[in-house]
């Protein structure tokens, strides 16, 4: 069985996992993940839209220790999108290939297995192999 | 218009591991402790506030019940690290706007009782979106070192200046989980949990109870037994509470703590940066300390790390903050620290620290809760100014 890490965060549409924000229609923020009014301006007027693939990593951190079901070294951070909304993800990646302002990109799969065998998916970032961006 | 609020006695237990007391019997003891202080019954209390994360239901009552208070309106306010503060608060609310005129704060925690019920480890938020994909406050308190280090050229040993300045401070505090001083090189040998923070950089996991007890200008003119203490009163109070961020967010200047500061200074008629002789701060974590510099109007926009630098925080400084050892010696029993800082600035204005800075006549004390607490992650300041 294969459940989603927490609800309500992803849906998928024309085939593939995306992210569901909320665009609102009246301060016109994209928040993320949904809720039940604009945390900004509090509307009710909004869309649910898909958010951005790609975005700038912001800042990210090398955990040492074990978190959760997470092995170490736990690389992870917080990733701007286009949209204006900064995202919290797990980082696919050495800590080497890593800096603050480079690209990356949403990939979906799976985080983490229960010990009853359930493979919880979600979302992770991975960084852009590009010469974009703050990379060395 | 509102009635000057007056701290007339104080007490707390000793912050470390106290494994086999329970939190009523933290709270007991420091309540006791500030009774005997203050020199008055404990029937004398009209109201109680108590801040606490991970309490059983009724901690305040049913520690205040040991001492004979009862038939009085008592609540627990939760408000993470900042629920001390919140507790202090909301008692110096309640007296300056005429609701009562003596009453207590309390703020305990037991992280014993709560590894015993939930496993020791970082804590985690049950649900929380970010803890899922592995954010935890260490987690968190990295990217702000990092961030430090990128936008504000610190460097590891101005990172760890705070540990190093607060473990020495602690030295002589009584009530302190720690006395011991630790070096640079010591810190940065010690495990390493989130580049660059290590365990040293870390505030423990502690257990105990701080309690201060407030009342109005009347009161403390009858009951203020011990005449050679200079009055000292609570001229700000403020708890500040963040909005929803963006990605123009930016953890160096937290909105929380930066207006908190602001409205507490406005409403004590204090500048931050000529008037403050001593501050009491949530430094959970060395990095956060230098960091809070700016966002505490001690210095400019972006001037915390040379301030640190410049000598000015420690003793003999313009402004020597966490004298006390700060959360990193003295411990972080997380509701009680809230209240702790309070009434160590009272101790500095009356000149009974132990670390005493010299001729201290205006005090900050400062707590920062949130972070890991769900969507958008919000976080609460609670600031206190101190006047003598």
């Amino acid at each position: 069985m294969t459940i989603i890490f927490h609800p309500g965060v992803m849906e998928e549409r024309n085939g593939r996992w995306v992210q569901i924000g909320r665009k609102c229609s009246s301060c016109g923020k994209t928040s993320f993940p949904v809720t039940e009014l604009c945390p900004f301006c509090s509307s009710e007027n909004g869309e649910m839209v898909s958010l951005s693939r790609t975005g700038t990593l912001f800042s990210f951190s090398i955990t040492r220790v074990p978190v959760g079901p997470y092995k170490p070294p736990i690389v992870a951070g917080f990733i701007d999108l286009p949209e204006g909304t900064r995202i919290f993800g797990q980082i696919h990646a050495a800590p080497d290939e890593i800096k603050t302002g480079i690209l990356m990109t949403m990939k979906t799969g799976v985080l983490w297995t229960e010990k009853d065998g359930t493979e919880v998916m979600g979302y992770y970032y991975e960084p852009i192999k590009t010469d974009v961006g703050g990379a060395e | 218009m509102m009635r000057s609020v007056y701290v007339l006695g104080i007490g707390q237990t000793v912050f470390g591991r106290h494994a086999d007391m329970t939190v009523n019997d933290l709270a007991a003891a420091a309540t006791l402790a500030s009774v005997r202080d203050a020199g008055i019954s404990p029937k004398e209390f009209q109201t109680a506030f108590c801040g606490c994360i991970y309490s059983p239901p009724t901690v305040v009552e049913s520690s205040l019940i040991r001492l004979g208070i009862g038939r009085i309106p008592m609540y627990t306010v939760e408000n993470a690290c900042a629920s001390g503060s919140s507790a202090v608060h909301l008692l110096f609310r309640e007296i300056a706007l005429g609701g009562c005129d003596v009453g207590l704060a309390l703020g305990v925690e037991s992280l014993s009782a709560y590894n015993k019920k939930f496993g020791k480890g970082l804590i985690g938020i049950e649900g929380d979106l970010d803890a899922k994909s592995g954010l935890t406050m260490p987690s968190f308190f990295s990217m702000l070192c990092n961030r430090l280090i990128q936008e504000r050229g610190a460097t590891l040993e101005d990172i760890c200046y705070p540990s190093i300045k607060n473990h020495k401070n602690g030295m002589t505090n009584p009530y302190s989980q720690y006395k011991k001083e630790v070096s640079f090189q010591e810190i940065m040998k010690s495990p390493m949990i989130a580049d660059p923070i290590t365990v040293l950089q870390c505030c423990p996991q502690s257990d105990g109870a701080a309690a201060v007890i407030l009342c109005s200008e009347e009161y403390f003119k009858k009951n203020n037994k011990k005449a050679h203490r200079a009055p000292v009163k609570i001229g700000g109070s403020v708890i500040s509470v963040s909005g929803a961020h963006d990605s123009s967010f930016d953890p160096l200047a937290l909105e929380a703590n930066i207006m908190g500061v602001i409205d507490a200074c406005e409403m004590a008629g204090v500048n931050p940066r000529k008037d403050i002789n001593v501050v009491e701060m949530h430094d959970a974590f060395s990095g956060e300390e230098l960091s809070a510099y700016e966002m505490l109007g001690l210095c400019d926009a972006g001037e915390g790390v040379s301030l640190a630098r410049s000598g000015a925080v420690a003793m003999g400084g313009r402004c020597p903050v966490n004298p006390s050892g700060g959360l990193l010696s003295m411990g972080h029993p997380l509701g009680a620290s809230g209240v702790r800082v309070v009434i160590d600035i009272a101790r500095q204005l009356w000149g009974e620290a132990p670390n005493q800075v010299k001729g201290a006549k205006v005090g900050m004390a400062q707590m920062l809760g949130g972070v890991l607490s769900g969507i958008a992650s919000p976080v609460v300041a609670g600031v206190h100014i101190l006047v003598k």
